[in-house]
């Protein structure tokens, strides 16, 4: 499926020609094929930060180090990436009657005020929590593979891997379930607008999203149930009681963040097991060694590159960057530097250095993170179980697209039924 | 052995009470409670895994 690369932009006068690497995030060819063999490539091709001409110019972070210090350094590496010229662009072409504009709070917030945003949502999201969920999602889990067994193949992301995060996601938040295909296909237009092309078509999908969850909003008020949505309205923010449009804003985030991640963090990994017999069956016979293949799997296909805007001008790991330009934090590079691992193209469930920067580091880090390690190991434990050994078919290779989550669009799998 | 948790840089990673649940306190958002750890004798190697587990490298071990 190929996909445009985007127009080229000059390179700014003060960037070194040796910083120069073209790489467009969304259209690369090795991206849409293999992602992490292309990373691979970069890795070996490009300094720790380095500078490309596509999708609009952008600073581009590879090294560990360097990551795991901008990831720390919020005051320099704002997630307020929506920089004053990008603003007054994007409010000019917006119709007058566009009505509010929702924003996923607090992902493009800094601290403090990220901080204010972030603690109200955390205990529902703490490991204290997320563990008492972990029976409905097993049964869930297994509920959606059990379906399929019986057909010795499928297309797995459809099947399973973008089911599973969305009912889990629908429960949470106390939306209905009977609105599962609804919810499905805006994830399916949310996930198309690949480019992040046009900002006014992002801002209406966005509003789509906070539409569709605006009655049971509303709903929760008057009638509060053990929810997301319910619990929401008991907050205060910095004293204040929480809006409607408050409300609206974390629906939104917690949409965004929670579907397309989590499902692609599976097809990575089930992509992975699939073309590895030896590994699947060293699981099947030790399972209790699965936690430790979810962390490598993390590690060995991160898949999610943040965004930052530079607050000023500052040297950083050997680039000049100057204030309001923008970076692409490349983690799944991050995670196979050969600075920070030994050997890292190798899948090693017993390696050493296990500490993967795959939900980031610093504030910002993936409040999800929790929820995702189990819904993930728990994939990985009801796969290995229910299905026999699974290869991918030779003549349906995984396709995959780009874009700030690395994702795999289809992954077909197939199993001998008895 | 002493474990020493710089406190206020924890971002609940809880990777620490991934590997000793009983080692690493956790607050109920998943926030390191304490920010120091009398080692009991024999739990030495648990203590080194979850130390170096932390991703924001925020505890430091005292032997």
């Amino acid at each position: 499926m190929a996909v445009q690369m985007s127009p080229l932009t000059e390179k700014p006068a003060h960037i070194g020609d040796q910083l120069v690497y073209d790489f467009d995030l969304f259209a690369d060819p090795g991206i849409l094929t293999a992602p992490h063999d292309r990373m691979l490539e970069i890795v070996a091709e490009t300094p720790p930060v380095f500078w490309t001409p596509r999708n609009g110019g952008f600073w581009v972070m590879r090294g560990h180090a360097a990551l795991f210090d901008a990831a720390r350094d919020t005051e320099t590496f704002s997630n307020d990436f929506v920089t004053p010229e990008l603003a007054e662009k994007v409010f000019a072409a917006l119709p007058p009657d566009i009505g509010h504009i929702p924003s996923a709070v607090p992902i493009n917030m800094d601290p403090p005020m990220h901080r204010v945003y972030r603690m109200p949502i955390q205990g529902v999201f703490s490991p204290k929590h997320i563990n008492t969920l972990k029976d409905s999602i097993r049964d869930l889990a297994a509920q959606l593979i059990d379906e399929i067994v019986g057909q010795g193949e499928c297309e797995f992301m459809h099947a399973v891997a973008e089911p599973l995060p969305v009912i889990v996601f629908l429960r949470m938040l106390g939306l209905p379930v009977e609105r599962l295909a609804e919810y499905r296909e805006l994830v399916r237009a949310h996930l198309a607008d690949a480019g992040g092309g046009d900002p006014v078509a992002s801002i209406v999908k966005a509003q789509h999203i906070v539409e569709s969850m605006t009655p049971t909003i509303l709903e929760r008020k008057d009638n509060p149930q053990d929810d997301i949505l319910s619990m929401l309205w008991g907050i205060e923010i910095d004293g204040q009681p929480v809006t409607l449009q408050d409300i609206q804003n974390y629906g939104l985030l917690l949409f965004i963040a929670g579907l397309d991640t989590v499902m692609n963090g599976i097809g990575h990994g089930v992509r992975f097991l699939a073309a590895h017999q030896d590994v699947q069956a060293e699981l099947r016979a030790n399972p209790e060694k699965i936690s430790d293949a979810t962390e490598e799997l993390l590690r060995r296909f991160t898949f999610t590159v943040p965004v930052r805007r530079c607050t000023r001008d500052v040297e950083f790991y050997g680039a000049h960057i100057k204030a309001n330009e923008r970076v692409m934090m490349l983690l799944p590079a991050a995670d196979l530097d050969p600075q920070e691992f030994k050997n890292p193209e190798k899948f090693d469930m017993a390696r050493e250095e296990r500490v993967h920067i795959a939900f980031n580091a610093g504030p910002h880090r993936c409040l999800g993170s929790h929820l995702a390690r189990v819904e993930l190991n728990i994939l990985y434990e009801e796969l290995l179980k229910r299905l026999p050994a699974f290869s991918i078919p030779e003549d349906k290779p995984p396709v995959f697209h780009g874009g700030h989550v690395l994702g795999v669009d289809t992954l077909h799998l197939k199993w001998s039924v008895n | 052995m002493k474990l020493c948790i710089d406190k206020a840089d924890c971002v609940g990673n809880a990777r620490c009470a991934a590997v000793a649940p009983e080692l690493f306190p956790l607050d109920d958002d998943g926030y390191i409670a304490v920010s120091e750890i009398d080692v009991p004798p024999g739990s030495e190697e648990l203590a080194r895994r979850g130390a170096k587990a932390c991703p924001e490298r925020i505890i430091v071990i005292e032997e």
